[in-house]
């Protein structure tokens, strides 16, 4: 086994660092160590010593490490990014704060500020002598005197990093680089991130919040990186440490840590990238992800083989201009709350028994009747089996939970109400799927419903109901797809600039002129990865919009076509047809251009080893409507499905992460890949 | 407790149904929003989508703006006394706008749809949307010096768009030939359709998996449950009358004349009733609002202050009442002109909070601003095309207890985004000198109010024609328990040659190259005694100027 090259996925999450391995001749394995918050390297480095110890891996034969972190992340919630000071155009230092005044809790009259305010209050937020005009003309040239004197009273002031977001400095980065060059003169060791590099790209709110979160988590992910390189470097790991960033595409470690902001979505983009690739591997190219976990309930959207990518998304609820994967969250889980409002009715959610206290039949204390608490009463959940057996449920305080919260005050039977809690849940998961795929502008019927996380294969049978859908699909591991994604993964590297020009009477010369610019740009990091220059995949894009609109689409810009400009023209129309529902012949502007090089990803998914013994673990019974009628329904030991295998609903499929539930009607096989496809005819009847 | 037609009754089909109804608001708002053309849709969000039961009340709404709440009532009430259901026909649209028939204000325009099943209409489906222009005297159909609806744009009373699924073109000509931009109008108004029709098939599908009957008693079953939250929430306030009044700064044409509005709200068991006595009469200009709009910020002033988590339908208006004298600014007689409602609007949801605030004081905040300052600029660019820019400037919320107010946020019965400098300066010759927190405006108090805005325009190219609707400058943001005022709104142009304006709240004038406009939103109110103010936090708001005075403001 030394001499083979093994390919290695590390996903950190909050509770478990999941790993993913393929080894060269195409064998998988998965599993999953306790993460270790205080440091989630030392996780990373159990899980490669494991590798060495229990898989007789050697880590000089590691040639692909890929790492998805939530550091950027927890650096924000908890509020341990750097004491950060912001430098401004003078009379501009509050842009920050005062943001763009909409409030989001419609019907709060006690409000709450709506700006990241906490990373810059306003003494740490100076401003400096200078302007640039929006044409990038000079107006007034930079005190230099005065930028030193402003930072030197940060410094003063205790500032672990720099943020600098000038008025146009888009249009022109000349005033902010020269403060850049001054500051490292002086100080140079305080990280500094400018606008013109981080987000260079008009409206100056958005770029200043992109850029103070750049600044503010750049010390927390340089250390972390730093520290688990040198660790992998101890313990023989020759292979460049690669991370996963918010769009779904892989940077070595060196540059991800000099553009921290792009990391948000690093596990989720793992996951998404995981989907896609599961996907295109049965030839599945549209598809609907649906990750239900305790508290929420992520969706995503892969088209045509392809992860939607947003150009902004949220970040603790703040919106943050950085292209990433469009993951949705709504706010229904199994750990969703049953409850009976003040007229009587029953409701679930919005909030949650998350996973301390937990359902009742986790016996940790909580008495909530939760959706996990109705799957254990309907049967859906074996409550001996529960990740893998390692956490025992008692169906006992799941009933009675569910008998006194639900079940005695709306006079039903405690099966009545379990079904229902879970009827309600299903409805609420399916409008919330319905509108994110139609404000998208796609009807869910076209796609194929991937179940994920520990209650997402639990629901897909009723939810794929609902919205009318026939197919769904079941990874082999749905619970460490984040990790196997990672090592589908390209490396890529995206780099954008404002380029705001109406498209009539543009020169394709001018559009060239600036996308040599930035492939300069996306050459130089991709030349710092190891990757075969010839390998590399040159993509572009345009954000466009019509004149006088405000709101832009990305649309391919592709240079082999003979008019490439027309042709944007015609895929700009297709495009807002779809998404908007028309497409008026009206004169278009460009905002921003794109180029994103790109290379390697789609590898072999590797695949796991089947267990031998029979796959049929049983039968149980299962609970199908709120009359009490039951079915019994085989119960399938996932490890042990051969490749080929067919069976029909109702029947139960365990694994240690999940449960997935074949619903009557359904039609379930097992694929090459291992995943499992559910199927059920295209003009079968909604079950009530 | 529930009325006994709930007994017969699955609760867990009628919670299924709720998710499913406000799931159908929110696909046709989306297709609404999605398929519009008006930029006020695409960026300020005006419009909404609803369902109403047979008999006219709200059974699901998606709404992005309180000001939207509950208006389609009135409009809807007036459908059906024009079209009763007897006379519906499958395929039928109908659509208004005139605010003296249940309306809002023109450019907002109502289309509504029988939804039919088993032959019979069963639900409706309603949109509506503020279109960029409905004719009149000015581009855009909110003219600041209207003194008659006439000059505000083309009335439309209830007619058929639609009559069984074939458009009205005698209809649709009159309306192309009265608007400046016929195109998008129609596309948008084509959108509203869109959004009926897409509400309407998943109506049909509820009404086919559970049949039309149990359908409509699953509706009724769902008003009933909002109302008896809603009556519940009612009566955990003290019963007793409570009164508050505030002021509109003047109507854009008598400067020196503020306008009142007085609101008594009496809370007597599980109802409420808000009278607007004492309110003052309906003034020339546009700020008289129709009763609709009275409903929407009395409607969204108990929600946000009982509880809004109650699912939001019909069923939440039931325990309301509301009363507007004929004549005043909440109840006008036709013609009065009624395009810039908005600010009266906001101003009432104000009163009403702040009358409430004796019954409920930890739950109401003091005085929010509520000042929206409308800015416009139209000119030539040095090459000699011409622009018009719009800009909406919020102002300071009011202080509650345990919480400041916050700084230059939307409040109430509006949420719209500013516009970003960097946009302002690439569309138009103007440049933005300032833009900053306008320290110590916010009232002071145990819990400070938050701050208004202070920024400086410089006009460098041409004659520009400059409208400023402003609110604020005469009358202050109270403060409560002994917490200050919020400082009042202040802008100034300071001309070429050194002469300086002050703006009266109110005015279309005209700037030169040179010519600068100063302007300062006003501060919120202040909550509790400023003494008790925790010493810490007065060092901070020192430190991050939040108090002391502003250079220029004052």
């Amino acid at each position: 086994m030394a001499a083979e090259a093994v390919r290695v996925g590390v996903d950190v999450g909050g509770t478990f660092t999941d790993f993913s391995c393929v080894v060269s001749h195409g064998r998988l394995f998965a599993f999953k160590l306790p993460s270790t918050p205080e440091d989630p390297s030392q996780a990373v480095l159990h899980g490669v010593d494991m590798l060495v110890r229990e898989y007789g891996v050697t880590p000089a034969a590691i040639n692909v490490f890929a790492h998805g972190t939530t550091v950027a992340t927890n650096a924000v919630l908890e509020r341990k990014g750097a004491r950060l000071g912001l430098l401004t155009t003078a009379g501009f230092r509050d842009v920050l704060e005062i943001g763009r005044q909409m409030r989001r809790q419609m019907y709060s009259v006690r409000l709450d500020p709506e700006t990241p305010v906490f990373l810059a209050p306003g003494r740490f937020r100076k401003g400096v002598r200078e302007r640039i005009g929006p044409d990038g003309a000079v107006i007034e040239p930079l005190d230099e005197a005065d930028a030193v004197a402003q930072v030197a009273a940060l410094v003063e002031d205790g500032i672990g990093a720099l943020a600098v977001c000038l008025l146009f400095s888009f249009a022109n980065p000349a005033h902010e680089r020269r403060i850049a060059a001054l500051v490292a003169e002086r100080w140079p060791t305080l990280p500094v991130s400018l606008s013109s590099m981080v987000d260079p790209a008009f409206r100056e709110y958005e770029r200043t919040v992109v850029t103070a979160f750049d600044a503010y988590i750049k010390p927390a992910v340089d250390a972390y990186l730093a520290r688990l390189a040198d660790g992998l470097i101890q313990v023989g790991v020759t292979a460049p440490l690669q991370i996963m960033q918010s769009r779904g595409g892989l940077a070595g470690a060196v540059t991800a840590r000099q553009r921290p902001v792009r990391l948000f979505l690093s596990g989720p983009a793992g996951g998404v990238i995981g989907a896609q690739n599961e996907g295109r591997a049965v030839g599945f190219d549209d598809l609907i992800t649906v990750d239900i976990g305790g508290t929420s309930c992520d969706i995503a959207l892969v088209s045509g083989a392809k992860p939607l990518i947003r150009q902004e998304g949220q970040i603790d609820g703040y919106t943050l201009r950085v292209p990433m994967v469009d993951v949705n969250a709504i706010g229904a889980g199994g750990g969703s709350i049953a409850w009976i409002d003040a007229a009587g009715g029953l409701r679930v959610g919005p909030h949650s028994a998350g996973s301390v206290p937990g359902p009742a039949c986790y016996g940790r204390g909580g008495g909530e009747a939760t959706v996990t608490d109705a799957s254990v009463v309907l049967g859906l959940i074996d409550p001996g089996y529960f990740v893998g057996g390692k956490v025992a449920l008692d169906p006992g305080r799941a009933q009675a939970a569910i008998r006194d919260r639900v079940a005695a005050p709306l006079s039903m039977s405690v099966e009545a109400a379990a079904f229902g809690i879970h009827r309600v849940l299903n409805a609420q998961m399916a409008e919330g799927i319905r509108l994110v795929s139609i404000k998208q502008g796609f009807d869910p019927r076209d796609f194929a419903l991937l179940g994920l996380g520990g209650a997402g294969p639990l629901h897909v049978c009723a939810l794929a109901e609902e919205l009318g859908m026939t197919r769904c699909l079941v990874p082999r591991h749905p619970g460490v797809l984040s990790a196997s994604g990672l090592l589908a993964a390209p490396v890529e590297h995206e780099v954008a600039a404002a380029f705001s020009r109406p498209l009539d009477g543009l020169e394709l010369s001018a559009v060239r002129e600036a996308l040599t610019a930035l492939d300069a740009e996306a050459a130089a990091l991709m030349a710092v990865e190891q990757v075969d220059p010839a390998a590399v995949v040159i993509g572009y894009a345009a954000d466009a919009c019509y004149v006088g609109q405000g709101y832009t689409i990305e649309v391919p810009l592709d240079l082999t076509q003979p008019d490439p400009l027309a042709r944007l023209y015609q895929d700009f129309l297709a495009l807002h047809d779809r998404i908007y529902g028309h497409a008026v012949d009206g004169p278009i502007r460009l905002v921003n251009l794109r180029a994103v090089h790109r290379a390697g990803g789609g590898g072999a998914t590797g695949k796991a080893e089947i267990a031998t013994g029979s796959p049929v673990k049983g039968t149980r019974s299962v609970l199908v409507a709120g009359d009490g009628t039951r079915v019994m329904a085989t119960v399938y030991d996932r490890a042990r499905m051969p490749t080929g295998l067919r069976f029909e609903g109702p029947a139960i499929v365990e694994q240690s992460d999940t449960t997935t539930w074949v619903a009557p009607g359904w039609t379930a096989r097992t694929l090459d890949t291992g995943a499992l496809l559910l199927e059920r005819p295209v003009l079968m009847e909604v079950t009530p | 407790m529930i009325r006994d037609r709930a007994n017969t009754l699955d609760p867990i089909t009628v919670e299924v149904v709720r998710n499913k109804l406000d799931g159908i608001a929110n696909e046709m708002q989306s297709t609404l929003f999605r398929s519009s053309f008006s930029p006020i849709v695409k960026e300020g969000l005006d419009a909404s989508a609803s369902l109403f039961t047979i008999e006219g009340e709200t059974l699901a709404q998606a709404i992005a703006i309180p000001i939207h709440l509950a208006t389609l009532i009135p409009v809807v009430r007036t459908f059906l006394r024009e079209f009763p259901p007897a006379t519906m026909a499958e395929g039928d649209v109908y659509v208004m706008n005139d605010p003296y028939l249940g309306g809002t204000h023109l450019p907002d325009i109502a289309l509504v749809m029988p939804v039919f099943h088993d032959g019979a209409p069963i639900a409706l489906t309603a949109a509506m949307t503020h279109h960029q222009d409905v004719g009149g005297m000015a581009p855009g159909s909110v003219p600041t010096n209207a003194t008659e609806i006439y000059q505000e744009g083309i009335r439309i009373p209830p007619l058929k768009f639609h009559d069984r699924g074939m458009p009205n073109d005698t209809l649709m000509k009159l309306l192309r030939l009265n608007v400046r931009v016929p195109d998008s109008f129609i596309g948008d108004l084509n959108a509203q359709v869109a959004a009926c029709s897409a509400g309407a098939r998943r109506l049909r599908e509820l009404a086919t998996k559970h049949g039309s009957t149990a359908l409509r008693a699953i509706f009724a079953n769902l008003l009933d449950r909002s109302e008896e939250m809603t009556r519940q929430a009612i009566a955990m306030i003290p019963d007793g009358t409570y009164r508050y009044h505030d002021f509109l700064d003047n109507d854009g044409i008598d400067l020196d004349t503020p306008i009142r509005i007085e609101v008594a709200v009496t809370v007597d068991g599980e109802a409420v009733r808000v009278d607007f006595a004492g309110t003052s009469g309906q003034v020339r200009g546009p700020f008289n609002c129709v009763p609709s709009g009275a409903h929407a910020a009395v409607y969204f002033a108990v929600h946000a202050l009982t509880d809004p988590d109650i699912p939001t339908n019909g069923g939440c208006f039931r325990p309301i009442s509301v009363t507007t004298p004929e004549g005043s600014l909440v109840n006008p007689v036709e013609p009065a002109p009624v395009n810039a409602r908005t600010a009266t609007i906001k101003r009432i949801a104000g009163c009403v909070i702040g009358a409430l605030r004796a019954a409920i004081p930890g739950r109401a905040p003091a005085d929010a601003a509520g000042e929206m300052l409308l800015l416009a600029f139209g000119g030539p660019r040095p090459d000699g095309s011409r622009y018009v820019v719009g800009e909406l400037i919020a102002s300071g919320s009011g202080a509650s207890d345990g919480k400041d107010g916050v700084d230059v946020i939307e409040t109430d019965g509006t949420n719209c985004m500013n516009l970003p400098i960097e946009a302002l300066e690439m569309d138009a010759p103007i440049r933005v000198l300032r833009t900053e927190l306008r320290a110590g405006s916010g009232g002071a108090g145990q819990w400070r109010g938050g701050l208004g805005l202070s920024r400086e325009y410089q006009v460098l190219h041409g004659d520009v024609v400059l409208t400023h609707r402003g609110e604020r400058h005469v009358h202050p943001a109270r403060g409560v328990l002994g917490g200050g005022p919020g400082a009042l709104a202040v802008s100034r142009i300071h001309r070429m040659g050194g002469a300086v304006e002050e703006i009266k709240s109110k005015t279309v004038t005209r700037l030169g190259p040179g010519d600068r406009l100063e302007i300062h939103t006003a501060g919120g109110g202040g909550y509790g005694d400023p003494a008790t103010r925790d010493p810490e936090q007065v060092e901070r708001d020192q430190a991050d100027r939040k108090i002391g005075t502003s250079a220029a403001a004052e």
